[in-house]
C-alpha cells in the first residue's frame, strides 16, 4: 500500500467523522408546540404573519425590541419577539422563517427571513441582528 | 378575431427570438460539425478539415448570434420598451443609465445570455489557440453552448411547461388574461417599468457579475480540453492549455467572488463581506476543487503522477457551476439564502438537472472507457517529495469543498433525510459559526502546506537543507505571531494557531521569494499566489476576530420589559437610537446626527452623522469626519419599507462602518402639536423623546406658585420622575384640581424638551391616573455601527493572490515547452 494511500485514507476518515459529528450542528424545522416542549433551545419555525395582531416596534422606547405575532405550521398563533429593528416589508410578507427559541410562552429570535410577493427577482429579505 | 394592439414595438422581439433561434441551431451545427471532424480526424483528413471549417463557421454564427440577441435586449431596455416583460420587470424611466446592464443580470434570462455570451467569447480564443485539440475542446464547447441556448428558447408545450424561457416575450403574452390587455390601446397605460432591485444599483453590482460570470464561464475550458484529451486518448499536449487555462479561471473566479464580498460589506447591511450565505458557497466551491485540479495537474505534469484525480476535479468543477446554479437559480433553497433567486418553475429545475445529468455522465462515461488506459505510475513516491504533499493538499481543498456543499445543499437532501428519519432537517442555527469551526482547521492544513511545499523538490528533497529553512521561517513567523497575537488579543487557541499558520506563509513565501528565487519575476507566481492567500487569511481573521459593533445601546433609555432577562437584551442592543443634534459616545467617537438630504437626480435618502474623537486625557478633538449612509426610503413595490446603504470611514488599518436601520417615516410624521392620552398606575413609565417618566403616585400635600387653595378645593399633583438620555432625572409634577365643580389643570413644563405634561383625570379605583403628554416630534435615526480591524490586509492580499495568478499564466504562456 502507497504511502499517499494511508494519508487519504486517514484524511478520509478524519473527514467522515467531521461530517458524523456535523448532524448535531444542524437544526430542525419546529412548530411552536414542538419548540416550546425543549425551551431554550435554538429552532426554526416557518410560519406567516397573523394578520389582525397589533405589531409593536417604537425605536424611541427601544430600537431593539419588535414584537409581533405569526401563525405557525399547525395553525397555532404565538407571540414573537424580534431583538432587533423592525424588518421593512413584513407586513408584505408571505412566509417568514424565524430561528430562535421558546421562553415561556413567547418566541424570541435573533433571526427573521422573509418572502415576499415576488415583485423582484430576489425578492427574499433576510434580518439578522448579529453583526 | 385578434385584437390589433397599438402602440407595440414588435419589430425588436421578432429579431431578438431570431437571433436566439439562430445562435441554437448554429451551436448545434458546430457541435456537430466538430464533433465529425475529431472522429473522421484519422480516417478522412480531408472530409475532416472540411468538417472542422463547418464547425467554425458554425460557430462564429453562433457567437454573433449571441451577441445579437444581447444587443437587442440592451436597445429594447435602454429604449424602455415595456412591452417586452424583461424591460418591465427588471427597468424603469428613472434608472440611471449606468444601471442599465445591470438589468441583464437580475433575471435568469440575461444571466444565461451573460453567461453564454463568456463562453463564445473564450470559445474564439480557444478556436484559434488550440491547434490540434481544438476539434475535440470545440465540440464540448459547442455542446455545452448547445444547452445555454435552450435556455432562452422558450418554447411552450403546456402552460407549466417550457423549454427555456425566451427574454423577448410580450408582457401580454406573460401575463395572458389580464383584463388590461383586453385593450388594443393598453401600452398608454403602461407608463413605467418595475424597476431594478435597489440592491442591485451600486456600482459593485455593475461589475462583480460579469467577472463572476466570467470566472464561472473560464471553467468551461479546462473541462472542455479534459474531456478532449479523454476522448482523444493524448495527455501530454492536454497540460499547457489546461494549465494556463485554469489559472485564468482561478484568477478571475477568486476575483469574481471578493468582489462579491465587497459588494456585500459595501451595500448589504449584514455587516461583513462573507456570510457563509449559500450562494456564496456556491461559488466558492468550484473555486476550490479548480485550485484543487490545479495544483494535481502540475503533479502529473512533473511526475506523470495524480492524473486521475486531475480529471475528475476539472470535471466536478465545471459540474459544481452547473450545480450552483441549480442551487441558486431554481428556488431549490427556499428559506436558506437572503439571495437566492425566486424559483422559475418545474420546468428550469428539470431542464438544468438533465444539463448537468448529460454533462456529467458523458465525462463519466468516457472515464469508464478510457478507464484503464489512463495515465498511471506504478512506483511509490517519497514523503519527502513536492508531489506527495501537493496532493494532500489538493485532496484537503476537495474534502473542504464536499463539506461546504453537503451543508449548503441540506434542502436538496433533506427531503430523503425526512423519509427516513422524519425529522425535517433545518442549516445549522449559527451557519457562520458552523463553517467557521470546521473550515478554520482546513485553512490552517492548507497555510501550513503552502507554505512548506515550496521548500520541497519534486521527486526528492534534501530533508536537512528543508527543515534548516522551514525552522528559521517558523521562528521568524513565532515572533509575528506573538507580536499580532498579543497586540491584537486573539486568544481562542484555534484562531492563534490559525494567525501562527498565515504568518507562516507569508514569512515564508517572501523569503523564498527573495532568496531562493532570487526575485526573479515570471518565477514568482507561486510564491505570489501564496503569500496572497497568506495575507487573505490573516485579513479575514483580524477583521472578522476583532469585528465589534460599537454602536451598543449606552444611552441608559432601555428599560426591562416585563421581566425578561437582562441579558438577552443587552445582547442585541446593537442598534442605537440617534436624536438629531444630541450627541451619543459609541467605542472612541462622539457620534451625532445632523440631520438627513434627499437630491432631485438620486432616489436616496442620505443620512448626515458627524463623527468627533477626542484625546481621552486633554480632551483635545483628535479628528472628525461625517459619514453618510443611506437608504431607499419608501421604495418602488415595497412602501412602507426602506433599504439601507452603509457607509464606512476607511483607515489604513481598520474601517468604522455604519448603516441605518430604522428612520422616522417622512410621511407619517405625526402633527406635533397632539396631546397624547396616557393611563398610569404607579410605578408604571412613559416614554418621552429622550427619556422617560416613572409615575410614582399622588401627592395631596400640594405646594405650587400659580395655585392659590381656596376652600373646598380638591387638589392633587401626579409625582413624576423625568429620566433623560443622560443618566439625570428631575421631579415633574403637573397639578389637578377641582374646584366649584368643574376640573382645572396646571402644565408642568419641560422646557428644555418643549414637553407639556397634564394630569387630567384620577382614577380612584385603579389607583391610576391620566396624564396627556404633548412634545415636539423629533427627527432620529436608528444606526448600527461596526469597527472592523485590518480590513485593507484581506484585500491586499486578494489582490496579490490575482498578480500571481496572472505572473503564473504569463510564465506559461511564454515557455516553450521541451520538445521530447
Amino acid at each position: 500500500m502507497k504511502k499517499s494511500h494511508i494519508v487519504l485514507l486517514v484524511l478520509v476518515a478524519a473527514a467522515v467523522t467531521i461530517i458524523v459529528s456535523m448532524f448535531g450542528d444542524f437544526s430542525t424545522y419546529e412548530t411552536f408546540a414542538s419548540a416550546a416542549q425543549d425551551q431554550g433551545k435554538q429552532y426554526h419555525v416557518i410560519g406567516e404573519l397573523a394578520k389582525g395582531k397589533n405589531m409593536e416596534y417604537d425605536p424611541l422606547k427601544d430600537p431593539n425590541h419588535f414584537s409581533f405575532y405569526v401563525q405557525d405550521k399547525s395553525g397555532q398563533v404565538n407571540q414573537v419577539v424580534f431583538k432587533g429593528a423592525k424588518p421593512t416589508d413584513i407586513e408584505k410578507s408571505e412566509q417568514i422563517v424565524m430561528t430562535g427559541y421558546m421562553q415561556g410562552d413567547v418566541f424570541h429570535c435573533d433571526k427573521i427571513q422573509m418572502k415576499c410577493p415576488s415583485k423582484y427577482e430576489n425578492d427574499q429579505v433576510a434580518v439578522a441582528n448579529q453583526g | 378575431m385578434e385584437t390589433q394592439y397599438i402602440g407595440e414595438h414588435l419589430g425588436p422581439g421578432q429579431l431578438g427570438h431570431f437571433f436566439v433561434i439562430l445562435s441554437f441551431v448554429a451551436a448545434l451545427f458546430s457541435a456537430f460539425s466538430y464533433f465529425r471532424a475529431a472522429n473522421t480526424e484519422n480516417t478522412d483528413i480531408k472530409g475532416s478539415s472540411a468538417w472542422l471549417t463547418m464547425g467554425r463557421n458554425g460557430f462564429v454564427v453562433h457567437s454573433v448570434a449571441v451577441m445579437g440577441v444581447f444587443f437587442t435586449l440592451f436597445y429594447i431596455i435602454t429604449n424602455h420598451l415595456f412591452e417586452y416583460h424583461y424591460a418591465w420587470k427588471h427597468s424603469d424611466l428613472s434608472l440611471s443609465p449606468k444601471y442599465l446592464l445591470s438589468c441583464f443580470w437580475e433575471g435568469q434570462e440575461g444571466s444565461f445570455l451573460l453567461w453564454s455570451f463568456w463562453h463564445s467569447v473564450l470559445g474564439l480564443v480557444v478556436m484559434f489557440t488550440a491547434k490540434k485539440m481544438e476539434s475535440r475542446v470545440m465540440a464540448v464547447i459547442a455542446l455545452v453552448q448547445v444547452a445555454l441556448a435552450t435556455m432562452l428558447l422558450g418554447f411552450y408545450l403546456g402552460p407549466d411547461i417550457n423549454i427555456g424561457s425566451s427574454p423577448f416575450i410580450l408582457l401580454r403574452d406573460k401575463m395572458v388574461g389580464a383584463p388590461i390587455f383586453s385593450q388594443p390601446n393598453y401600452m398608454e397605460f403602461i407608463k413605467d417599468g418595475n424597476g431594478l432591485n435597489i440592491l442591485l444599483q451600486n456600482y459593485w453590482m455593475v461589475i462583480h457579475p460579469p467577472v463572476l460570470f466570467l470566472g464561472f464561464s473560464a471553467t468551461l475550458i479546462p473541462f472542455a480540453y479534459t474531456i478532449a484529451a479523454i476522448w482523444k486518448g493524448e495527455y501530454k499536449e492536454w497540460i499547457k492549455p489546461t494549465w494556463i487555462w485554469s489559472l485564468f479561471a482561478g484568477a478571475v473566479l477568486g476575483t469574481g467572488i471578493m468582489m462579491g464580498g465587497a459588494w456585500a460589506y459595501e451595500s448589504l447591511t449584514f455587516g461583513g463581506y462573507w456570510a457563509w450565505d449559500p450562494v456564496e458557497n456556491a461559488s466558492l466551491v468550484p473555486w476550490l476543487t479548480l485550485i484543487a485540479a490545479l495544483h494535481t495537474l502540475i503533479v502529473f505534469k512533473v511526475t506523470g503522477r495524480a492524473y486521475i484525480m486531475t480529471a475528475i476535479m476539472f470535471i466536478l468543477t465545471y459540474g459544481l457551476i452547473w450545480y450552483s446554479t441549480f442551487l441558486t437559480r431554481t428556488g431549490v433553497l427556499g428559506d436558506t439564502s437572503v439571495h437566492s433567486f425566486t424559483g422559475e418553475g418545474q420546468s428550469l429545475y428539470w431542464h438544468l438537472l438533465a444539463v448537468i445529468i448529460v454533462l456529467i455522465g458523458i465525462a463519466k462515461a468516457l472515464l469508464i472507457v478510457r478507464w484503464k488506459s489512463l495515465p498511471r505510475v506504478k512506483s511509490e513516491e517519497q514523503v519527502s517529495s513536492r508531489e506527495f504533499w501537493m496532493f494532500i493538499g489538493s485532496f484537503v481543498l476537495f474534502l473542504a469543498a464536499l463539506q461546504i456543499i453537503f451543508v449548503t445543499s441540506i434542502p436538496v437532501w433533506a427531503p430523503l433525510a425526512k423519509w427516513i428519519s422524519g425529522k425535517e432537517i433545518a442549516p445549522p442555527v449559527d451557519p457562520v459559526a458552523h463553517y467557521n469551526s470546521i473550515q478554520v482547521w482546513v485553512a490552517i492544513v492548507i497555510a501550513l502546506l503552502s507554505a512548506a511545499v515550496l521548500y520541497l523538490k519534486f521527486k526528492t528533497t534534501d530533508t536537512k537543507l528543508f527543515w534548516k529553512r522551514i525552522t528559521i521561517v517558523a521562528a521568524i513567523a513565532t515572533v509575528l505571531t506573538l507580536v499580532i497575537g498579543l497586540t491584537q488579543k486573539i486568544s481562542m487557541p484555534q484562531y492563534a494557531i490559525l494567525l501562527f499558520a498565515c504568518s507562516f506563509t507569508i514569512v515564508a513565501t517572501i523569503n523564498y521569494a527573495i532568496s531562493i528565487q532570487k526575485g526573479k519575476l515570471m518565477k514568482l507566481g507561486a510564491s505570489v499566489t501564496h503569500l496572497g492567500f497568506g495575507l487573505s487569511l490573516m485579513g479575514i481573521l483580524l477583521s472578522s476576530y476583532n469585528k465589534e459593533v460599537i454602536s451598543y445601546n449606552t444611552t441608559g433609555v432601555i428599560i426591562p420589559y416585563g421581566e425578561d432577562k437582562m441579558e438577552n437584551i443587552r445582547e442585541s442592543m446593537q442598534n442605537v437610537i440617534l436624536y438629531k443634534n444630541i450627541t451619543v459616545p459609541m467605542g472612541e467617537y462622539d457620534v451625532t446626527y445632523l440631520g438627513d438630504s434627499i437630491s432631485a437626480n438620486d432616489p436616496r435618502t442620505f443620512y448626515k452623522v458627524y463623527y468627533e474623537r477626542r484625546d481621552s486625557i486633554t480632551g483635545e478633538k483628535v479628528e472628525s469626519f461625517t459619514l453618510y449612509p443611506d437608504a431607499f426610503v419608501n421604495p418602488k413595490g415595497q412602501e412602507g419599507g426602506m433599504s439601507a446603504n452603509p457607509d464606512s470611514k476607511h483607515y489604513l488599518t481598520k474601517d468604522v462602518f455604519t448603516y441605518v436601520t430604522s428612520v422616522i417615516d417622512p410621511s407619517k410624521r405625526e402633527d406635533t402639536n397632539a396631546y397624547k392620552k396616557h393611563v398610569v398606575q404607579i410605578g408604571d413609565t412613559v416614554f418621552v423623546n429622550r427619556g422617560y417618566i416613572i409615575f410614582r403616585g399622588f401627592n395631596t400635600a400640594v405646594s405650587h406658585p400659580h395655585y392659590i387653595p381656596q376652600q373646598g378645593d380638591i387638589a392633587v399633583t401626579a409625582e413624576l420622575t423625568l429620566k433623560s438620555l443622560g443618566g439625570d432625572s428631575m421631579r415633574v409634577a403637573p397639578l389637578y384640581y377641582i374646584r366649584n365643580n368643574f376640573e382645572n389643570y396646571i402644565e408642568d413644563t419641560i422646557a428644555e424638551k418643549r414637553t407639556y405634561v397634564r394630569l387630567s383625570k384620577i382614577l380612584p379605583e385603579e389607583n391610576g391616573a391620566e396624564l396627556m403628554i404633548r412634545q415636539p416630534d423629533e427627527d432620529y435615526v436608528v444606526m448600527k455601527a461596526i469597527l472592523f480591524p485590518y480590513i485593507n490586509v484581506l484585500w491586499l492580499g486578494i489582490i496579490v493572490m490575482v498578480i500571481g495568478f496572472f505572473i503564473s499564466m504569463a510564465n506559461r504562456i511564454t515557455k516553450k515547452e521541451k520538445v521530447k
